[in-house]
């Protein structure tokens, strides 16, 4: 029976990002929540393990008030989650995100299966789950669409450009999952109150072993601005011909 | 002797990376190496195209996945002391340069949209998205070989040189075997070729209700003349239209003189894709939706109640 590790990250919700007078990004007044795909990554891990037994873990690194992000994925039903945080861990990129998770989980943790969503929604890098199978020497079958398990050996559908692969690999293997494989759960009251029960494993700073100096550096983050017309008209017929007139007068309608 | 590597899935992508790799490599006085693994009949174009030397990587069984020339690629940058790597950022490609990268323990701009050499020639000062389009990034890689990827279509494609350039072309040795393997391929058709070109498109998001409805807005496209295309839960989610068709971060970005969104919220990562267009105009019933900050012009409305009076409107113009 297998036993499914799946990678999440609790981060900055980009709806609440606006720019600053100077371009600047204001990152002041932003909530937080679980990357959108990363739902999709727990959610085909319950699915699996609802399929063919085993258990499920969740993993995560990032900043010791990612409290509510480790609450937010064990709700979603994983039975325990590994909480790898430091001050220190704001802003990692992806090498050095694949080189702590793969010291821990492979000092650490068994499995099977480790499921990441296909990338993240703050750095979208699409990086940390095929560096993190490299760091740990699996395979990996990421952009995938459908999964099972046969025996010993995982079955996805991958995605090309040109359609779609049908990949075959023995395990253990990590995926990394397109939002379109599952319908992600909404949480209940129920299964929140339940969250808080589960075991956190905390891993500090201190149980790494490697280093992972950052290897790509950011100068700045500028916003990206997009400045719009932004005229508002209502619904009445009459609202409708004013628009189609100013989208024939824009040379846009002929 | 370092140099500049490039890694494409295919010809139109490999003319990109040749352009922008050859500027890289005169400016860094370096030479031009190009992969070459989908069609080595080519070869001869890439050393016309700019690359100092083609390096044919031998073709792969059926069974084989494209990840089984990383051994070879990783030997062959680490031999060659690559300074530069750029692939094209296919789904493929992606995979393969976050795996090579991780093997040679180095930094890796996915995504990049920009790139140039620094005052001294030696540093690549790339952009990338963040926060779903939100933000530009602007990063260096401190470790060598400097890789990044790069969405197809970022660059204008190289042109063959008027006089005939001198280049190698050399073998690379065969793939180990993996142990994925690849059981069974199925093709699709594409239809993204003339949504890049369109001068006008029609795109759906999730305020359309049922698949039917859609004859509805095809019918108004071609009145239009327009394309239509869809956001990402329209292509992913449902799966009304191909994935070809969804416009954005994860999709593909357009620059028509007019877009009209039905029912799309408007959040950064779709919107990042029609930011190029001349006009955009929305169609949305909630008048504090996102569209409208981005939008030209916005009608606050049902589109069920809409589309019919501005097909008629529109139809007037035509
Ligand atoms: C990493 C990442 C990458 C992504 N990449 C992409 C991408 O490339 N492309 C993309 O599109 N999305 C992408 N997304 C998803 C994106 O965040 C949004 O979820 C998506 O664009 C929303 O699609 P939508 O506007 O169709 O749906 P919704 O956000 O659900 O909006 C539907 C809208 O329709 C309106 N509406 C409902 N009924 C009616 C009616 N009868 N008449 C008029 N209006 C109506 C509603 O008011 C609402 O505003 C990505 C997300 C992430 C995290
Ligand atoms: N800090 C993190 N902790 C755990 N998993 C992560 C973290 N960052 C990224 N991942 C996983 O890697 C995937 C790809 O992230 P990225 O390379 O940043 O696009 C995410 O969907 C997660 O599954």
């Amino acid at each position: 029976m297998p036993e499914i590790l799946c990678c999440f990250k609790w981060l900055i919700d980009e709806s609440y990002i606006r720019a600053s007078s100077s371009g600047e990004l204001d990152l002041e007044t932003v909530d937080y929540k679980l990357s959108n795909y990363d739902r999709n990554a727990i959610e085909e891990s319950v699915r699996l393990q609802e399929e063919y037994g085993g258990t499920v873990s969740a993993i995560t690194v990032g900043l010791p008030d990612s409290t509510k992000g480790v609450k937010d994925a064990l709700s979603r039903g994983p039975e325990k989650a590994y909480f790898i945080n430091d001050d220190s861990f704001e802003n990692l990129e992806p090498s050095q995100t694949a080189a702590i998770l793969a010291d821990i989980i492979s000092s650490q943790i068994n499995y099977d299966l480790i499921i990441c969503g296909e990338g993240s929604s703050d750095l979208y890098a699409q990086q940390v789950g095929p560096r993190l199978a490299e760091k740990l020497g699996i395979p990996c079958i990421s952009y995938i669409q459908k999964v099972q398990i046969e025996g010993d050996r995982i079955v996805a559908e991958k995605k090309v450009e040109d359609g779609i692969e049908v990949i075959s690999a023995p395990m253990p293997v990590l995926l990394t999952v397109l939002p379109d494989i599952n319908t992600p759960r909404i949480p209940g009251l129920k299964d929140t109150l339940g969250a808080s029960k589960k075991p956190v494993i905390n891993i500090s700073k201190d149980d790494l072993t490697v280093s992972y100096e950052a290897k790509i550096h950011t100068n700045a983050i500028i916003a990206a601005s997009m400045e719009r017309n932004c005229q508002k008209f209502g619904s009445e017929t009459e609202d409708i011909a004013n628009l189609a007139r100013a989208l024939a007068k824009e040379g846009v309608i002929k | 002797m370092a140099g500049v590597w490039i890694f494409a899935e295919n010809h139109t992508q490999g003319l990109e990376l040749l352009n922008t790799g050859r500027i890289l490599a005169d400016k860094t006085g370096s030479r031009l190496l190009s992969f070459l693994w989908h069609d080595h009949q080519v070869a001869e174009d890439y050393l016309a195209c700019g690359a100092d030397e083609v390096l044919l990587l031998p073709p792969l069984e059926e069974s084989q996945p494209l990840e089984a020339y990383i051994p070879v690629i990783v030997d062959e940058l680490r031999e060659g002391d690559a300074d530069i790597f750029l692939l094209a950022a296919t789904l493929r490609g992606k995979d393969l340069a976050a795996r090579i990268a991780s093997r040679l323990d180095t930094g890796l701009c996915s995504d990049c949209i920009s790139l140039k050499l620094d005052e001294d020639n030696t540093r690549l000062e790339m952009e990338r998205l963040v926060f779903g389009g939100a933000g530009i990034q602007k990063v260096f890689c401190s470790s060598r070989p400097q890789m990044a990827t790069i969405p197809p279509g970022t660059f204008e494609a190289a042109v063959p040189a008027n006089s005939r350039r001198e280049g190698k072309i050399r073998e690379l040795p065969s793939s180990p075997a993996t142990a994925v393997k690849i059981l069974e391929k199925k093709a699709k058709e594409r239809k993204s070729a003339n949504i890049k070109e369109a001068r006008r498109v029609v795109c759906v998001g999730r305020g359309i209700e049922k698949e039917e409805d859609l004859a509805m807005v095809r019918e108004f496209a071609q009145v239009l003349g327009a394309e239509i295309a869809c956001t990402r839960p329209v292509s992913e989610e449902m799966r009304w239209l191909p994935e070809d068709l969804c416009i954005g971060l994860s999709g593909i970005e357009i620059k028509p003189d007019l877009y009209i969104g039905l029912g799309i919220s408007g959040q950064v990562q779709h919107v990042i894709g029609i930011r190029d267009s001349k006009i955009i105009c929305a169609v949305n019933s909630d008048e504090n939706a996102p569209i409208f900050d981005v939008a030209d012009y916005g009608i606050v409305g049902d589109l069920y109640d809409v589309l019919p009076r501005l097909h008629e409107e529109l139809g007037k113009l035509l």
